[in-house]
């Protein structure tokens, strides 16, 4: 009994040191004067390995599950002669959970991954040590350009997604099911607010974008540096990322809409 | 003459278990030396204590009459500006070409003209053997170049200490001979002071000045390489001439061989 | 060279975050007056609210000039009190205005129409803070098949 409960103890100290640790790491790579100079470069670089290189999953994505929703949203309206309110059916799914929330699971799988990777494979071949005795700060030179281009590249790829989502949703509906084009737009432009669905949304992929790529840099950045030990933690940033951003969405959701 | 690295009864341990308990060494200025010892008693965190990634929990380290604990965060990079540490693996940036390599530190830490920086990597490339070789991915280099470009790399600033980590470890013959010819010559050369962490004996005492065992954690030998080949402590003995059992145990401590073989589960 | 692609395709990447966001704000959404901008409050009582909620719409012949921003119980006998936010760019609403809750079609939700009260130099303007007193109730089913079989036993 006593045992248990102090190991019970035990795991909880762990926790709270390891978010304290990723804290710590966090501040000391984002405060302090950066090098416009030097970073800017590097954190166009970053923009590109982690915003662009994710823009194909995230379109294609954003499609099918506009479109997906278009078919399955009309199919259930026509029933009740509703189908003029599939626009905005289509658009408040997508812009209020689909868009933040689909983006940042592809975004932890695609780009956090490769980030954890990234960094436990340049922790296991001494490189971020080495920038250490070159008197280069691994937390500014390696971790803070990915940290910002992470966070500005996600709330970008969500608005894609809506965007592309919607005009899918638009391609079936309107395109295929013969909704009517006018009443699709107009209804839509109706009952989607910019306040309530776009900006709630807009801040929701930021929140994401924070905690996903934090997660992916601090588990890259004390992965245990062996090949055995970066695996576990790229498969640890999926896993806690995705969870990370399903319960955040639900407190999100419930701060925004549920009052 | 001055001591540029001193170690004084220095206490480290890593988690629980102690790595060294009052270890004490000194490396003179403009001098090799070598620190050799058995795999797995730290040679590498030795490296890392004298360039301040790791404190130790009692003792003290000076680097140029600095003690490198002591130091905030700003004076121990303008330090480390004056050390640098060629590692096991090379640890080359896997993103950048040999060249954009070895011109990394003196992009981050100068403010010389690309043409200036183009004719010192150019001199540090030749002097290692490897101008041929500047627009090659470290990913294309087998390891003995990879070796050579992070010690061209690791004397691009002109340091004061150059830190070797295993430098001959898993080297075929050849390019073993390579590396200890470099080490040697960059040390006569540019008067440099070299810290060789090694397990290969015959050739770390082929050019050191002085060399240091370490077991047991802490200094058990130090000497002269020619001294210490004559020296017939059994530890030394064993170690210099490789010899399977002695008081180095073959054998991972443990209970008695024969209790555990008879005391079944426990 | 290797990173002006880089670049190249970075700003592609930002300018069509900017697009989407674009395409969203102007083609999918609009801002309702009443949730922007400035707002004044009213307030008003009625004897059932229906199924009304916290920000349903205020309309004045079906445009939205404002929303329920609470509903509480007031007064000894509990009367169900709403508040209004309704957007200060519609604030010449006269005294003798009427308020009832509505439905918008058959199985809609619920929402406050607004009626516009006439205007002389007899009567004065709602301002913030003001109640409406003059509100009609929302209709409730089984009080109205209620009614309907009490005067058909009339007859």
């Amino acid at each position: 009994m006593i045992e248990q409960l102090r190991r019970v103890g035990h795991t909880s100290l762990n926790q709270v040191a390891g978010i304290g640790y990723a804290l710590a790491m966090l501040l000391s790579a984002i405060i302090g004067k950066p090098n416009p100079r030097k970073s800017f470069p590097l954190f166009i670089k970053q923009m590109y390995v982690v915003g662009v290189l994710s823009l194909l999953i995230i379109i294609v994505s954003g499609l099918f599950i506009g479109m997906v929703l278009g078919l399955q949203g009309y199919t259930i309206l026509v029933d009740y002669g509703a189908e003029q309110s599939l626009g905005p059916m289509v658009a408040l799914s997508l812009l209020r959970e689909l868009g933040p929330v689909v983006t940042a699971l592809l975004f932890a799988g695609r780009a956090g991954s490769a980030l954890t990777a990234e960094i436990g494979l340049m922790k296991a071949t001494e490189q971020l040590s080495s920038l250490e005795m070159m008197a280069v700060d691994p937390l500014r030179r390696v971790v803070a350009p990915r940290f910002w281009a992470g966070f500005i590249s996600m709330p970008l790829l969500a608005l894609i997604f809506s965007a592309v989502g919607i005009y899918g949703g638009y391609l079936v509906g309107s395109g295929w099911l013969g909704v009517d084009e006018g009443a699709f737009w107009s209804v839509m432009q109706s009952s989607v607010d910019w306040y309530d669905d776009l900006l709630n949304g807009i801040i929701k992929s930021i929140v994401f974008a924070f905690v996903v790529t934090w997660i992916a840099l601090y588990k890259g950045y004390r992965a245990v540096p062996t090949s055995a030990g970066i695996s576990t933690a790229t498969t640890s940033t999926v896993v806690t990322a995705s969870l990370a951003v399903l319960g955040l969405d639900f407190i999100l959701t419930a701060l925004m809409f549920g009052g | 003459m001055s001591n540029f690295v001193e170690l004084n009864n220095v206490h480290f341990s890593h988690g629980e278990r102690s790595i060294y308990e009052g270890l004490s060494l000194t490396v003179p200025k403009g001098k090799t030396v070598a620190v050799m010892g058995p795999s797995g008693i730290g040679k590498t965190t030795l490296l890392r204590l004298i360039g301040g990634q790791l404190k130790p929990s009692s003792g003290s380290i000076k680097v140029a009459d600095v003690e490198v604990p002591q130091l905030a965060r700003k004076p121990l990079y303008e330090l480390r500006k004056r050390m640098s540490m060629l590692f096991q693996s090379g640890a080359l940036f896997t993103d950048m070409s040999v060249y954009d390599n070895v011109a990394f530190p003196l992009r981050e830490h100068t403010n010389l003209s690309e043409r200036l920086i183009r004719s010192i990597v150019i001199m540090k490339l030749e002097a290692v053997g490897l101008r041929g070789a500047r627009h090659l991915m470290p990913a294309e280099l087998s390891g003995g170049m990879a070796r050579r470009a992070a010690l061209a790399r690791a004397i691009a600033l002109d340091p004061d200490l150059i830190m070797y980590d295993e430098p001959f470890a898993g080297q075929d013959p050849i390019s073993m001979g390579v590396i200890v010819k470099l080490i040697k010559s960059l040390n006569d050369s540019l008067g440099l002071t070299s810290i060789v962490v090694t397990h290969d004996v015959d050739e770390v005492l082929s050019i050191a000045d002085y060399a240091y065992i370490i077991a047991d954690k802490r200094v058990v030998a130090e000497g002269e390489p020619q001294a210490l080949l004559k020296d017939d402590t059994a530890l030394v003995k064993q170690f210099l001439h490789g010899e399977a059992d002695g008081p180095v145990a073959f054998h991972y401590s443990d209970d008695d061989f024969a209790s555990d073989l008879l005391g079944g589960q426990r | 060279m290797e990173s002006r692609k880089t670049q190249i395709w970075v700003g592609l990447f930002v300018v069509l975050g900017v697009l989407a966001l674009l395409f969203i704000a102007l083609r999918a959404a609009s801002g309702s007056a009443a949730t922007s901008g400035e707002t004044y409050k009213l307030y008003a009582k009625f004897d059932n609210i229906g199924s009304l909620k916290v920000r349903s719409p205020v309309k004045v012949g079906g445009v939205v000039v404002g929303r329920v921003s609470n509903i509480t119980l007031t007064g000894e006998y509990y009367e169900p009190t709403v508040e209004m936010e309704i957007s200060a760019d519609y604030d010449q609403f006269s005294e003798t205005s009427s308020l009832s809750v509505l439905t918008s079609g058959l199985l809609g939700e619920q929402y406050l129409g607004l009626q516009p009260g006439f205007i002389d130099d007899t009567v004065g303007m709602l301002e913030d803070g003001d109640t409406i007193s003059d509100t009609k109730s929302a209709l409730v089913l089984e009080q109205l098949i209620g009614q309907f079989l009490f005067s058909q036993g009339n007859d």
